[in-house]
C-alpha cells in the first residue's frame, strides 16, 4: 500500500483551536491541540462524548477547518487552501470512514467503490478492476452487483473502507467506525483496519470502547476539547493470523 | 465524466420514474404542442401552396371594382383590349383570356350530365398543364375563329357517351341564349393532388371542358374580366411589381385610377393564407411558451427537493473528492436530461398524433427534422436553465454541514 516512507511526520497540529460559533454561544470544539501523526502509525483517539473526537477528525479529514492554529498536512498547511484544493486533498490523500457508513444508496457497492476514482478521474477500466481488488480485500467481491441495503452492517462497512482505499491514501480516518456494529462485527472492522496498518496504511480510529482501541498501537485521549494523554499501547491484541480476509469475512 | 454524470442522472431519473413523469409533463406538453402546431401550420402551408401550384401562383384577375357606380362600357374588355396588352407587356404575360364560362347540362343517351365549360386561349396547357388522351387540344384557328369546338375531360366523356373516346361526337348547349352545337375535337385528363382531390371532391356529377374563349363575348363583344398568369420564372417581388404596373396600365387606358379596378390575384392570397397560418402559429408558440415556463418551473421545483433529499449523499460525495463543479454538472445533467427526455416524449407524442390526423385526412405530413433537433436541445437548455438554482445550491454545500444533516 502506500505506505511510502514509515516514520515520516504525515500530520503536524500546531496549536489548533476550533471554536463553533452558533450566534448565541460559543463551543470550543478543540483548544490549543499540539500532535504529529508518523506515516505507518496505527492511533486510537479515544475520550467521553462531547470531548472533540469528531471535531478533531472532522479537521484532520479536511472536511472542516481551524479556527487557529495550522494543520500540516504532509508538510502543507491546510488552512491556506480554497474548498476544491481540499476536495483534491479528500480525494488523493484520505480515506475517510463513517460510523453510519454513507454509502450511496440506488447504486452497486462496486460502483460506490469506484465513486473517489470517478472524481480522482481514474479512466473507466482501470477504475472497475480496482474496484474489484477492494472488494476481494474485504470478501466482498461475490456481492459486487448488490446494493448498500441489502447488506448488514458489517458488511457496509467493510464495503465503506473499501471506499476509502480506492485512491490509496496515505491516510485512513475512521470515527467510531464500529459504532453501528455488534461486537462480531466490531472485531473483523478492527483486524482490518490492523492488517492495513500491516501494509504500510497510516490508520487513526475513533472509538471509546477499550478493546476496540486495544488493536492500536498509539492511544490518545481526549477530555473537553483538550488532548489530555498519548500512550503508545505495547501490546496490541494480535490478530487471528490465518483467517485469511476474504475466506474469513465473506 | 460526462458519460459517468449521464449515468448518474439515469439512474436518478429512473429511481423516480413516476416522480420524473409527472415533472416532464410541462415539458411534454409544451414541446408537444409547439411540434404538433409548426407540424399542422408547415402541413396546410404546403397544402395551400400545392393548391396555389396547381392553380397558378401567377395568375391574376383585373375587374372594375364592384363600389365604381357609374359604370361605362369602356370598363369592360375587348378582344383588342387583351391583345393590347400582350404587346405591351411582351412575355411577361405568359397567357391571358377573359375568365369566361359557359355552364348548362348536356343530354344523351345514356345520361344527362351538368356541364362547366372554360372559355381557353389555345395555350391554356402552357399554364394548366393537361394530358390529352384522344384527338387534340384547341388550336390558334379554333380561337380565332370562333369555332364552337370542345376538349372534353375524360370521365365526363365517358359518363355522356360510355367511352372515353368521344372525339367526333356533338352536343348541343346554348350560348348566350342561341342554342349551339358543339363538335368534340379532343379528350384531356387532368392529374389532381390528394388536396386538390380533397377539397374538390372526386365526383359530384359536374363534367367539365374547355371551349374558345372568343366564344364567350358579352353582348356588344366585351368581357367582363381580364384573367392572366404572369411569367412563371418571375421573383416575387417582379410578381408584386408586374401586377400592379398592368393593373395601373389597364386604369390609364380606361381613364379610371388604378383604385378603381380589382386586382386579384393569387399571389397576395396566399399572402393572407400565410398571414393567418403565422397568427396561429404566433399564438400556439405563446402557449408553448408559457407551458415550458410552467414545465421549467416544475423542474427547478423538484430539483430543489432533490437537493435536499439528497444532501448527504452530496456530503459524501464531497467528503470523497467531489469538487463544486462536480456537484454542480452531476445535477445539471439531471435536470437538463429530465428535461431533454421530457421534450422527446413530446415530440414523439406529437409526431405521432400528427402523423395519424395526416394519415386519417389522407394528406401527406411536412415534419422538419431540424424542428425535432431543435425542440429537443431546447427542452434540455429549459432543464439547463432551471436547474442551475437548484444544482448551485448542491454544489455549494459545506461537506461538514451536509453530512450532518439528518
Ligand atoms: N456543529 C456544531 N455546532 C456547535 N457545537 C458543536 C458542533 N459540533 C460539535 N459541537 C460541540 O463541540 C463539542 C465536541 O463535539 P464532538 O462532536 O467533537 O464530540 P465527540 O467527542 O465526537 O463526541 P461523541 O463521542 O458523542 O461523538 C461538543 O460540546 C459539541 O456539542
Ligand atoms: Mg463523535
Amino acid at each position: 500500500m502506500t505506505g511510502g516512507e514509515a516514520g515520516r511526520e504525515l500530520i503536524r497540529l500546531q496549536d489548533l483551536v476550533k471554536i463553533y460559533d452558533t450566534g448565541s454561544l460559543r463551543v470550543l470544539g478543540l483548544d490549543r491541540i499540539n500532535l504529529r501523526i508518523s506515516r505507518g502509525e496505527f492511533v486510537a483517539i479515544m475520550g467521553h462524548s462531547g470531548s472533540g473526537k469528531s471535531t478533531l477528525m472532522n479537521i484532520l479529514g479536511c472536511l472542516d477547518r481551524p479556527t487557529l492554529g495550522h494543520y500540516y498536512l504532509d508538510g502543507t498547511d491546510v488552512a491556506e487552501m480554497t474548498p476544491d484544493e481540499l476536495s483534491a486533498i479528500r480525494n488523493r490523500k484520505i480515506g475517510f470512514v463513517f460510523q453510519s457508513f454513507n454509502l450511496i444508496s440506488r447504486m452497486t457497492i462496486e460502483k460506490n467503490v469506484e465513486v473517489p476514482m470517478i472524481y480522482g478521474r481514474v479512466r473507466p477500466a482501470e477504475r472497475k478492476q480496482r474496484a474489484r481488488e477492494l472488494l476481494e480485500t474485504v470478501g466482498l467481491l461475490s456481492r459486487m452487483e448488490h446494493e448498500p441495503n441489502e447488506l448488514s452492517g458489517g458488511q457496509r462497512q467493510r464495503v465503506a473502507i473499501a471506499r476509502a482505499l480506492a485512491n490509496r491514501p496515505p491516510l485512513l480516518l475512521a470515527d467510531e467506525p464500529t459504532g453501528n456494529l455488534d461486537s462480531q462485527a466490531s472485531v473483523e472492522i478492527m483486524e482490518l483496519f490492523a492488517r492495513l496498518h500491516q501494509q504500510g496504511v497510516t490508520v487513526v480510529v475513533v472509538t471509546h470502547e477499550e478493546n476496540i482501541a486495544a488493536y492500536t498501537h498509539r492511544i490518545i485521549t481526549f477530555q473537553d476539547g483538550r488532548l489530555i494523554s498519548d500512550e503508545i499501547n505495547e501490546h496490541p491484541t494480535p490478530i487471528s493470523e490465518h483467517r485469511g480476509l476474504s475466506g474469513r469475512m465473506s | 465524466m460526462l458519460i459517468e454524470n449521464m449515468k448518474m442522472a439515469l439512474s436518478a431519473l429512473r429511481s423516480n420514474k413516476m416522480r420524473s413523469f409527472l415533472t416532464m409533463l410541462g415539458i411534454i406538453i409544451g414541446i408537444g404542442s409547439v411540434i404538433a402546431i409548426t407540424s399542422i401550420g408547415d402541413t396546410m402551408r404546403r397544402m395551400f401552396s400545392d393548391i396555389y401550384k396547381d392553380i397558378g401562383v401567377t395568375q391574376g384577375f383585373i375587374f372594375i371594382g364592384y363600389w365604381i357606380e357609374d359604370e361605362r362600357e369602356s370598363d369592360y374588355f375587348t378582344m383588342d383590349d387583351i391583345a393590347r396588352y400582350k404587346e405591351v407587356f411582351g412575355d411577361r404575360i405568359a397567357y391571358a383570356d377573359a375568365s369566361a364560362s359557359l355552364s348548362g347540362e348536356i343530354r344523351t343517351r345514356l345520361t344527362k350530365k351538368k356541364f362547366e365549360f372554360t372559355g381557353i386561349d389555345y395555350n391554356y396547357m402552357d399554364v394548366q398543364p393537361v394530358t390529352v388522351r384522344y384527338g387534340r387540344y384547341l388550336n390558334q384557328s379554333d380561337i380565332r375563329e370562333q369555332k364552337p369546338n370542345c376538349v372534353m375531360e375524360a370521365s365526363a366523356a365517358r359518363d355522356l357517351y360510355g367511352t372515353e373516346n368521344a372525339v367526333g361526337r356533338t352536343f348541343r348547349i346554348p350560348v348566350n341564349g342561341t342554342m349551339t352545337e358543339f363538335n368534340i375535337v379532343g379528350v384531356y385528363e387532368k392529374e389532381q393532388s390528394a388536396i386538390q382531390k380533397l377539397l374538390m371532391g372526386t365526383g359530384n356529377g359536374t363534367g367539365y371542358g374547355y371551349i374558345p374563349w372568343t366564344l364567350l363575348t358579352h353582348p356588344n363583344d366585351t368581357f367582363y374580366q381580364y384573367h392572366y398568369f404572369a411569367d412563371p420564372s418571375m421573383s416575387e417581388q417582379e410578381l408584386t411589381e408586374f401586377n400592379r404596373e398592368l393593373c395601373a396600365y389597364i386604369a390609364r387606358t380606361k381613364d379610371r385610377k388604378p383604385e378603381d379596378f380589382y386586382l386579384q390575384t393569387a399571389q397576395s392570397e396566399m399572402g393572407q393564407v400565410d398571414t393567418m397560418l403565422g397568427g396561429v402559429s404566433a399564438a400556439v408558440g405563446g402557449i408553448a411558451a408559457i407551458s415550458l415556463l410552467v414545465g421549467g418551473i416544475g423542474i427547478m421545483n423538484i430539483m430543489l427537493v432533490s437537493v435536499t433529499e439528497r444532501t448527504r449523499e452530496i456530503g459524501t460525495r464531497k467528503a470523497l473528492g467531489a469538487t463544486t463543479r462536480d456537484i454542480l454538472i452531476q445535477f445539471l445533467t439531471e435536470s437538463a436530461l429530465l428535461s431533454a427526455v421530457g421534450g422527446l416524449i413530446g415530440v414523439t407524442l406529437a409526431v405521432g398524433l400528427v402523423s395519424l390526423g395526416g394519415a386519417a385526412f389522407g394528406l401527406p405530413v411536412t415534419i422538419k427534422p431540424g424542428v425535432i433537433l431543435m425542440a429537443v436541445g431546447f427542452s434540455a437548455l429549459v432543464g439547463i436553465f432551471f436547474g442551475i438554482y437548484p444544482a448551485r445550491k448542491a454544489a455549494e454545500r459545506d461537506p461538514i454541514i451536509a453530512l450532518r444533516y439528518e
